[in-house]
């Protein structure tokens, strides 16, 4: 929903423990940046809050991270409105704890496809209440029986971050290009960005892919950044058009190196996949995970100490290169990377 | 001592033609370069993770070097030197023509109409051609349930084709799926709570005509007739009609059968091992190199 303001917001910079105390209540809806568990996962964020324990939070994402796995170690999230429950794509598909969560029954699971929740998240960003999409017409996405939140009861009206229908399907009114489905905006109340780099005073930048992090910072109510840097405003200001969220969006901003770990942030660190493979192993065992939680989670009294744990070896493997935007250093198969000059396609054929 | 990428860039067009034999393959790979022979130089492609990213990686290298290849979270055209884990992945979007987002990718393209060809794995698909990565059983209780469509309701649906990756099983090829994320060439009119040909639920949108145009399996290759119905078109080698059949859950129609899926030429498989997979991702292992291509290597 379009929120009429008075003044513009002044961004304020803080630590993650007084980020996720401010920020975060019980029962919050909220969405999370990056692509999966490979690309700018708020994941330091993710941690305070388990750390911090807040509960019964409604997640309403593009998909599943290395955030949601970690909020589902400790069944953190009540309701998940996405539209892929997996996290780790080769490095661990599906959530387990997330399955074995929703099998209990202490999950609503509300699914929609990847294209409607970006379209969802822009019509938030633009203000508008809702917005038409072709796809998947026939699908059971759009089986009107199958509406988890209805049938929860929750689509009463009361609780304005839930639409009153899951979608409409309408016959086309304007040009008569057949059937059209009209999906809610998506409208959470916190959304926690990860960036490369932040100016002091907000303004935002990563780089590598865009996912949906605009629209959702224009869609939320509140916006968190966390970002690798924090950097003069006046820096931001040399290079506009490589900016994506203007500072008055911005309620809070927080330097946390590496915060992003064990995804990656293109130009800054790679993805750790063995360490996402670690995690999906440690979740099909509870005694595991329990282990897990206890030696990645609370075991550390913060994340800078978090990543010291890592080691430097770790850390020398991710750091991306200069020039590609990832680390050809780390081992990711069964061999190193080959030393590659052009893309073969291009050598070969151009573009 | 190894050679350079630049060195062994040069001996691709010294590798023969000719099909490797029996043993000389691995089945990924086999399948691998069938997923590329599906790609036209022409094609503006939009891939999933793993098999597919892999199989149209391989045809940019050898048969479609000017294929355009879109990934979801937001990458036009990426010219990839090193096989993406994710399509988030940095290594996708190297010497991409823009960088955008999901409303880029699923918006401006996939829903403008510039994408025609989707490439997508699935977890069960029916004779139709609608695949489903949702849920087994009950949608409210499932017996399994998976990570739900991603991309690929929206990408199987407006493509202007689509090929699918499955595992060959009886439980995974259905007369009706459990649940149908993706619709194929039939599917349901919830408005008339009829069974009908998509062409008429999605009458007057850009899309009647956008859907399935393969399968590809670990036992064989299959396309649509104009009823919008599977047939099988090649086994692969050594696979026999008759266990495909076993391992279809409906009565397959095996009357259109051309024969054996092609094999990979031994440059197809240099390229493969060498540029597109080395660092043995997605592909196991690598068997050691046939004598054709190890002459050549020197």
């Amino acid at each position: 929903m379009a929120r009429i303001r008075g003044k513009a917001k002044k961004a304020e910079i803080m630590t993650l423990e007084e980020a996720v105390k401010k920020y975060m209540h019980n029962g919050i809806q909220i969405a999370f940046s990056g692509f999966t568990g490979f690309n700018r996962n708020p994941m330091a964020f993710a941690w305070e809050v388990v750390r911090q324990k807040f509960k019964d939070m409604h997640v309403i994402d593009r998909h599943g991270s290395c955030c949601t796995w970690l909020l589902n170690t400790v069944g953190a999230i009540k309701i998940y409105e996405t539209d892929w429950m997996g996290w780790g794509e080769m490095a661990g598909k599906l959530d387990i704890n997330m399955e074995r969560i929703y099998k209990a029954g202490k999950m609503i699971l509300e699914d929609y496809s990847h294209g409607s929740m970006a379209m969802r998240f822009l019509a938030g960003a633009i203000g508008a209440p809702f917005i038409p999409y072709y796809a998947p017409l026939g699908s059971d996405l759009y089986n009107p029986d199958y509406d988890a939140l209805g049938k929860a009861g929750l689509r009463n009206g009361k609780n304005p971050r839930i639409a009153k229908k899951k979608f409409i399907q309408i016959e086309e009114p304007f040009f008569g290009d057949g059937e059209v489905v009209l999906l809610p905006a998506a409208r959470p109340e916190l959304a926690v960005i990860h960036v490369s780099q932040v100016g002091d005073k907000g303004t935002a930048r990563w780089r590598g892919v865009g996912t949906i992090d605009k629209e959702i910072a224009f869609a939320c109510d509140k916006v968190v950044i966390t970002a690798e840097e924090i950097v003069p405003e006046a820096e931001m200001r040399k290079d506009p058009e490589a900016n994506q969220i203007p500072f008055f969006t911005v309620d809070a901003i927080v330097e946390v190196p590496w915060g992003a770990f064990p995804s990656g942030v293109p130009f800054y660190y790679d993805y750790d996949a063995p360490f996402m493979r670690e995690m999906d192993k440690a979740s099909r065992n509870v005694e595991d995970l329990k282990k897990w939680l206890d030696e990645w989670v609370f075991g550390p009294p913060n994340w800078e100490e978090f990543i010291v744990k890592l080691g430097a070896k770790k850390l020398l493997s991710l750091k991306a290169d200069s020039t590609t935007g990832y680390s050809t250093k780390m081992m990711r198969g069964k061999n190193p990377a080959p030393r590659m000059k052009m893309p073969l396609s291009v050598a070969r054929s151009g573009y | 001592m190894a050679k350079t990428m630049e060195e062994l860039m040069e001996l691709i067009d010294k590798m023969p033609d000719e099909k490797a034999k029996a043993g000389e393959f691995i089945l990924p790979e086999l399948m691998a370069i069938a997923i590329a022979h599906e790609v036209l130089n022409d094609d503006v492609v939009f891939a999933g993770t793993g098999l597919p990213m892999v199989g149209i990686m391989a045809a940019n290298m050898l048969n479609a070097p000017n294929a355009v290849l879109i990934y979801e979270s937001g990458i036009c055209d990426g010219k990839t030197m090193h096989v993406p884990m994710s399509v988030s992945d940095q290594r996708a979007a190297n010497m991409c023509s823009t960088l955008g987002g999901l409303v880029d990718t699923f918006g401006y393209y996939l829903q403008q109409g510039f994408v025609t060809l989707g490439f997508l794995g699935g977890a069960a698909i029916d004779k139709y051609g609608g695949v489903n990565v949702t849920s087994i059983g009950d949608y409210y209780a499932p017996v399994h349930r998976f990570t739900g469509s991603g991309g690929n309701s929206d990408i199987g649906t407006m493509a202007k084709r689509t090929a699918f990756i499955i595992l060959q099983e009886k439980r995974r090829f259905l007369e009706r799926n459990d649940y149908t994320t993706t619709p194929g060439w039939w599917c349901w009119d919830f408005k008339t709570r009829e069974w009908k040909p998509k062409k008429e639920v999605w009458k007057g949108t850009p899309y009647a005509d956008c859907g399935p145009c393969g399968v590809v399996t670990n036992m064989g290759v299959y396309r649509f007739d104009e009823k919008g119905i599977i047939y099988l078109e090649t086994c692969h080698p050594g696979v026999t009609v008759e266990k495909i059949k076993e391992n279809c859950g409906f009565d397959l129609n095996v009357s259109k059968v051309k024969g054996e899926t092609p094999i990979p030429t031994y440059k197809e498989l240099f390229v493969l091992r060498e540029f597109v997979d080395p660092e043995l991702i997605f592909l196991p292992a690598k068997t050691e190199y046939p004598a054709a291509i190890k002459s050549i290597i020197g």
